[in-house]
């Protein structure tokens, strides 16, 4: 990984405090049965290649308070060897939140990008 | 348990002192759950790695106490106003999608609009066609020019006026102030920006084209409405006021007793569908509007 500069970092983390619990519902979502954590960095991770987006400890708090407003509901299962794992899922108020979010995103990425190409205003 | 992975926890718990104890053992759980499975995946995956190099590699993708423990606590601080509980999602029946508009402020709104549009329509398009008629006619003279770009600004400030009327009135989002043109420019390259710029000219189409829809739009309106209260005032007229359904010469027509109920249900559900058309043309009108009035929209 290439040095970060301090500031891209805080403008990392500031563009990722909203963005997170979007990204994160919608891999639930897309998950066919409940999906615990560790998966879901996994699949974070292959989708960001080199350069990881968020500490995957972030995507935690994230996935809590996801299920504390309703989006998401979880299941704790014990595992095999190490500590109980808990598992995710998507709740019918999470889809409806999810749809209004992608197109609030869409709207917002064309509106920055028409910004950084100069289209916006002359 | 891995040692590693114990002291931390123990770290992340004392990075999160102060915090919330739900809050504190949240993070604890999540924590050792990945670090563990993923502790897991990597000996899985290579059964040869040493467990000590594997977890430092592992927790430094997952984030130092001091970084998770602040993801947390920033968490705790937001969740009451970004992720504030979300409205229930309101089932509408279709008997009160119908009904619905009767209750509706934006169709009065809408209403009044289609009424307005009458006066702003006869405004704008006699403004409209006589700075362009003057416009072309005085520019053999030396006064042309300057009178055409007051025209033309003029018709730009309409456009903002009319902007803010269809704003208050449809609810669609206008633009609040006017577009300034470059300072520097001076007074000719001023006329030049005004006059290449497109939105100049669909502003005047605008004005040209609201005189007839403005016709449409009040013509179509109160001959719905009237309509609408003739028939719900049949009974009245009938029973009250011995008014006849029809007259010729010498005979007067009744409407028979048993089919008042049905006049007074025909008016009603005329005046609901006009008020559902002068709703959704307010819509129309506002989209429509935006497309010729507001740079960019085109």
């Amino acid at each position: 990984m290439n040095a970060v500069h301090a500031e891209d970092r805080k403008f990392l983390k500031e563009l990722n405090a909203g963005t997170s619990a979007l990204v994160l519902l919608s891999v639930v979502d897309r998950a066919s049965e409940p999906i615990y954590g560790y998966q879901i960095a996994k699949l974070i991770d292959a989708g960001s290649e080199d350069v990881p987006m968020m500490k995957q400890g972030a995507l935690y708090p994230v996935l809590r308070s996801l299920e504390k407003t309703g989006l998401l509901e979880s299941t704790v299962e014990p595992s095999v060897t190490g500590p109980p794992r808990r598992y995710y899922r998507i709740t019918e108020e999470g889809r409806a939140a999810l749809e209004r979010w992608a197109a609030i995103w869409s709207e917002n990425k064309n509106f920055v990008d028409s910004v950084l190409k100069g289209t916006h205003h002359e | 348990m891995n040692k590693a992975i114990d002291d931390y926890l123990v770290k992340l718990r004392a990075a999160l002192a102060g915090a919330d104890a739900a809050t504190i053992q949240d993070a604890a759980s999540d924590a050792e759950e990945h670090l563990t499975t993923a502790l897991e995946q990597a000996i899985e995956d290579d059964p040869g790695l040493a467990a000590e190099a594997a977890i430092e590699k592992i927790i430094e993708t997952y984030g130092r106490p001091e970084e998770v423990a602040a993801a947390y606590k920033e968490m705790e601080h937001m969740t009451p106003v970004a992720l504030a509980p979300l409205d229930p999602q309101i089932v509408k029946s279709r008997e009160h999608r119908f009904f619905g508009v009767l209750g509706d402020i934006h169709t009065y709104a809408a209403l009044l609009y289609m009424l307005l549009s009458l006066v702003t329509g006869i405004v704008y398009f006699t403004w409209a066609v006589t700075g362009l008629s003057l416009s072309a006619g005085l520019m053999v003279l030396i006064i042309g020019i300057p009178f055409m770009a007051a025209f033309l600004l003029s018709a730009r400030g309409i456009a903002l006026i009319e902007g803010r009327i269809i704003e208050g009135v449809l609810g669609v989002r206008m633009p609040r102030r006017p577009v300034f043109f470059k300072r520097d420019l001076g007074w000719w390259g001023g006329f030049k920006a005004l006059f290449g710029d497109r939105t100049t000219w669909t502003a005047i189409l605008y004005m040209i084209l609201q005189l007839p829809l403005g016709i449409i739009y009040f013509t179509v309106t109160t001959t719905l409405i009237v309509v609408s209260f003739g028939f719900i005032a049949v009974p009245i007229l009938t029973y009250v006021f011995n008014f006849p359904i029809t007259q010729t010469n010498h005979h007067s027509y009744y409407a028979p007793g048993w089919t008042m109920p049905l006049f007074v249900l025909g008016g009603v559900l005329t005046l609901i569908v006009t008020l559902h058309m002068a709703r959704g043309l307010g819509r129309l009108h506002g989209r429509y509007a935006k497309k010729l009035l507001v740079k960019g929209e085109h």
